[in-house]
């Protein structure tokens, strides 16, 4: 604990004797949420502490249910499969605004994680997220110049990794377009974790 | 320039997402570059134990909170009467540090009392009682021995008793007394006095002893939200923007 000159805190014990924080229990898990695809259902830990901003972004799209019927529309293999933005037919769904990029919170764009999609400007991501299914070094914060801004990674697949790599390696035409729509039916928060 | 912030009564909940919203611009936009923020009770609009950092909000509030600490604003965490079951698990996630009630600090020169205020509410003999009760260890080891929901189940029916017994009191014993203000004043020899809880913004004078003594009470998030900001030039409210 740390103090500058000007501030000097005493604590001072309440005369009652009442028990101030003494008595605690184990802090639980991070919140989970379900993506259930036409694939089959894959599981995300979020890291609400590491990227608070990405997790509340996303969480309030998924009480939206703005993520069902999008679609995984850009899949490269070894790479990654993005998804949350676009519906059956293409069309980009409306988002809210823009949130800051978490990239510096030092969680890696490692296989398996997921991050916040974004355009080439640092703050823009909206509703888009991607799940790594390599370990992407190149996608992390690495300083502050156009190419180091990095992408904020806020949390990572639990169970269905087989169903992450399955898309991943599933054919695609132009655009890195599934051949075979990949639909995420839904998104929602597990139970007993909220 | 040397800058503290002052806030207390948030009452963060799941069901009311603007005084979430509000809060987290406040965090991103208002305290970078303070040197530290002062939460001075019922942040949550009620906490049932440090494993409800399960529910996401609360894991987001956490993240946020250690974010600021992160970025070199320390962050300082007092209990209410709402979220007196913060503990250890939340101020580490939350990068914060829980300060007793009620604390003494040194703001630029001059000793200054912070509470949550519910304390001071003397009139409240019924409260007064409820308080000794649940600030107690064996109440407490008995409460969080129950599972999670069971817990949940519980604050939400003390919470709606406590709001249809509030209907029924005068209001004026729901605010502080006179007296035990003056007391805490002059027990803990400070000149200023920092609280919350009774939802009555505004600036006293008091005299204590003889001596000019001022009270702040700071607002609610339930509207707009808002802070107090100290700086070396004195004291003063900044009520937040509409969204």
């Amino acid at each position: 604990m740390k103090f500058s000159k000007f501030w000097i805190p005493f604590v001072m014990l309440s005369a009652a004797g009442a028990v101030d924080g003494t008595v605690s229990n184990a802090a639980a898990a991070d919140p989970q949420v379900d993506i259930k695809t036409s694939q089959g259902t894959i599981r995300l830990e979020l890291y609400a502490a590491k990227a608070p901003k990405s997790v509340e972004n996303f969480l309030q799209y998924v009480k939206e249910g703005h993520y069902n019927g999008t679609v995984f529309h850009r899949v490269i293999k070894n790479f990654m499969i993005q998804g949350g933005g676009f519906d059956k037919d293409m069309r980009q769904k409306p988002t809210r605004g823009q949130i800051k990029n978490e990239s510096t919170n030092g969680l890696l764009n490692d296989i398996g994680t997921v991050a916040m999609a974004r355009t080439s400007v640092r703050d823009s991501a909206t509703s888009q997220f991607f799940i790594n299914t390599k370990n992407n070094d190149f996608l992390n914060y690495s300083g502050e110049t156009p190419q180091g801004h990095g992408y904020a990674v806020f949390g990572k697949v639990v169970s269905g990794m087989d169903i992450v790599m399955k898309i991943d390696g599933s054919p695609t035409g132009p655009g890195d377009v599934p051949r075979e729509q990949v639909v995420i039916e839904s998104i929602s928060l597990v139970e007993g974790k909220k | 320039m040397q800058r503290a912030l002052f806030i207390s009564d948030l009452h963060l909940t799941g069901e009311r997402p603007a005084s979430n919203e509000a809060f987290f611009a406040f965090l991103e936009e208002a305290v970078p570059g303070a040197d530290a923020l002062y939460i001075l009770g019922d942040l949550f609009e009620f906490w049932v134990g440090d494993d409800d950092l399960a529910d996401p909000l609360n894991a987001i509030v956490a993240g946020f909170l250690a974010t600021t600490a992160q970025h070199g604003t320390p962050v300082y965490v007092m209990h209410g009467n709402r979220d007196f079951l913060v503990a250890d698990a939340f101020c580490k996630a939350a990068g914060a540090q829980l300060l007793a009630d009620p604390t003494v600090v040194d703001l630029f020169g001059t000793r200054t009392l912070l509470m949550h205020g519910d304390t001071l509410c003397t009139d409240d003999t019924a409260y007064q009682d409820w308080r000794r009760l649940c600030r107690g260890k064996d109440w407490q080891e008995g409460f969080l021995a129950a599972p999670l929901e069971s817990r949940r189940a519980q604050m939400l029916e003390l919470r709606s008793r406590s709001e249809q017994d509030k209907r029924a009191k005068p209001p004026v014993i729901m605010d502080v007394n006179a007296a035990a203000v003056r007391d805490a004043l002059h027990d803990h020899d400070c000149t200023r006095l920092i609280h919350g809880h009774t939802h009555r913004p505004g600036h006293h004078l008091v005299e204590v002893a003889a001596r000019p003594c001022e009270r702040w009470v700071l607002q609610d998030w339930y509207g707009r939200g808002g802070y107090l900001e100290a700086t070396a030039s004195g004291l003063r409210q900044v009520t937040l923007p509409a969204a």
